[in-house]
């Protein structure tokens, strides 16, 4: 490797983390969270079999994993603005990532309640649980740790595709590369070293992913209380 | 005090149930037996709106009412008045045995969270699981289970539990733990229907048992003269298989 090469990947090497932190890192979170909050209801109405609004969940879910991510975010940012909206492209590229990530996110939520007993389900209307009241009390707690990896791999993906919104002037890692590329012309160390910014990121992700699922792995079996085998005894 | 006439199910073009009249009076408890497929289960499934019948009629506490056609609203005011203890317990898996039994006080019935929890501590001490109150269902055997799933259908103070094979899911060990507070919420003057294949129990502790074959009700007596004298082939038969097989068990 050449001085002039080692000293290129060193100077872009912040400038790349930089965009990660400010914008790849937000883009995702953000994305991912307004996705959850619509993958609930999506997979809600269909569960609870809402006329209407379970057809339109499904056309939904249809429509966003069946067309390219990239489509959708160039609708939503070049296309709107014909029909007189126009946004920014963060809020965009948020919105876009966020309706498709929603429909992954969906079956992934609508399969873990299916998972959830029915047992419980009548165990809690028996009980006099309302429908809400039983879904928030006792399916998506159940519901949560089953569809947990499935949400994370999702995630991941997501922070891999956020590499798109290149493509609408958003200046991330992707973005950042390009740049430097643009003056130095170091296309493959520059686009490997971008590789590595986001294999970092997503590195620490399946690695929070494991704690969290060693902490939700539901009372995880070492925090049990210690079987008191001198309960007879004591009494 | 509960009451159900001319109860007919079915599920496809099989009739599980084909007009069944059955009734508990206050204080009573009533063993229903019969071979497996008989319609016990689906009885009690029927009786709580777990299953909706096609046909019949429900007195219960005063309200009469259709069973096929029913508002939601007016079957979750039939089961605030019942308890249900499942085959397979059905505990809330994401709730300690405590929470279990708090949860219908709390989120049906709006009892605030301490006398919720002090009722609910009586009714794991009635059970003999006060110990258990914070572990949660995994932790538990299975007729430790049966017992919190019990105090959780005592815990609302239902004018009848329907008991669905409370025992069945258990190891042979295990059932007479649950059998036990079976009996003694009997003494108590519990009004319970035990769909069961203990015949121990029946005999032992209900006042009435109703034998059930092929969606009918075979033949119905006080306990003692059911299993003394049972008038019907049927009942003979049954009892004369169940019983002999009860006494293989016990020689083998």
């Amino acid at each position: 490797m050449t001085q002039r090469l080692a000293n290129i990947l060193i100077s872009a090497f912040p400038d790349m983390l930089a965009a990660g932190f400010k914008i790849t890192i937000p883009l995702t979170v953000l994305s991912f969270l307004f996705g959850m909050i619509l993958a609930l209801l999506l997979a809600i109405v269909q569960v609870a079999n809402i006329k209407v609004l379970k057809q339109i969940s499904q056309i939904y879910i249809w429509f966003f994993r069946g067309t390219p991510l990239l489509v959708q975010l160039f609708i939503i940012y070049f296309g709107l603005p014909s029909v007189g909206i126009v946004l920014p492209a963060f809020p965009a590229a948020v919105i876009a990532f966020g309706m498709n990530v929603a429909a992954y996110n969906a079956e992934a939520v609508r399969a873990a309640i299916l998972a959830v007993p029915v047992g419980q389900t009548e165990a809690a209307y028996l009980i006099g649980l309302t429908y809400p009241r039983l879904m928030v009390r006792i399916v998506l707690p159940q519901a949560f740790p089953i569809a947990f990896p499935s949400l994370f791999n999702n995630l991941i993906s997501l922070l891999k595709d956020t590499s798109l919104a290149s493509c609408i002037t958003i200046v991330e890692v992707m973005a950042t590369a390009k740049q430097i590329i643009g003056w130095t012309y170091e296309s493959l160390a520059l686009y490997i070293e971008a590789a590595i910014i986001y294999l970092m990121f997503s590195t620490v992700l399946t690695w929070i992913q494991g704690l969290l699922e060693k902490r939700l792995g539901w009372e995880a079996k070492e925090d049990r209380p210690k079987e008191r085998v001198k309960t007879r005894a004591e009494g | 005090m509960l009451e159900v006439r001319q109860l007919y199910k079915s599920f496809g073009s099989e009739g599980v149930l084909r007009g069944i009249d059955f009734k508990v009076d206050k204080g009573e408890v009533v063993a229903v037996l019969g071979p497996s497929g008989s319609g016990k289960t689906t009885l009690l499934r029927c009786i709580s709106f777990l299953e909706r019948a096609q046909q019949g009629e429900i007195i219960f506490d005063e309200m009469r009412h259709d069973m096929s056609h029913i508002s939601k609203r007016m079957i979750r005011q039939f089961r605030m008045q019942m308890g249900f203890v499942f085959q397979t317990f059905n505990l809330f898996r994401n709730m300690t045995a405590l929470q279990n039994v708090m949860e219908g006080l709390i989120a049906a019935r709006k009892i605030p969270r301490q006398k919720a929890e002090e009722i609910a501590r009586e009714m794991l001490k009635k059970v003999g699981m006060e110990d258990r109150a914070g572990y949660y269902p995994d932790q538990l055997s299975g007729g430790q289970q049966q017992r919190v799933a019990i105090a959780r259908a005592m815990a609302t103070n239902p004018k009848v539990i329907l008991f669905d094979e409370p025992t069945s899911a258990l190891d042979p060990e295990l059932t007479g733990e649950v059998l036990d507070v079976m009996k003694k919420l009997a003494e108590e003057g519990t009004t319970m229907v035990v769909v069961t294949h203990e015949m121990g129990f029946a005999k032992e502790v209900a006042d009435r048992v109703v034998f059930m074959e092929d969606g009918l009700i075979v033949e119905e007596a006080p306990a003692e003269e059911f299993f003394r004298n049972p008038k019907k082939e049927r009942t003979i038969q049954f009892l004369r298989r169940v019983l002999t097989g009860a006494d293989a068990d016990t020689g083998a």
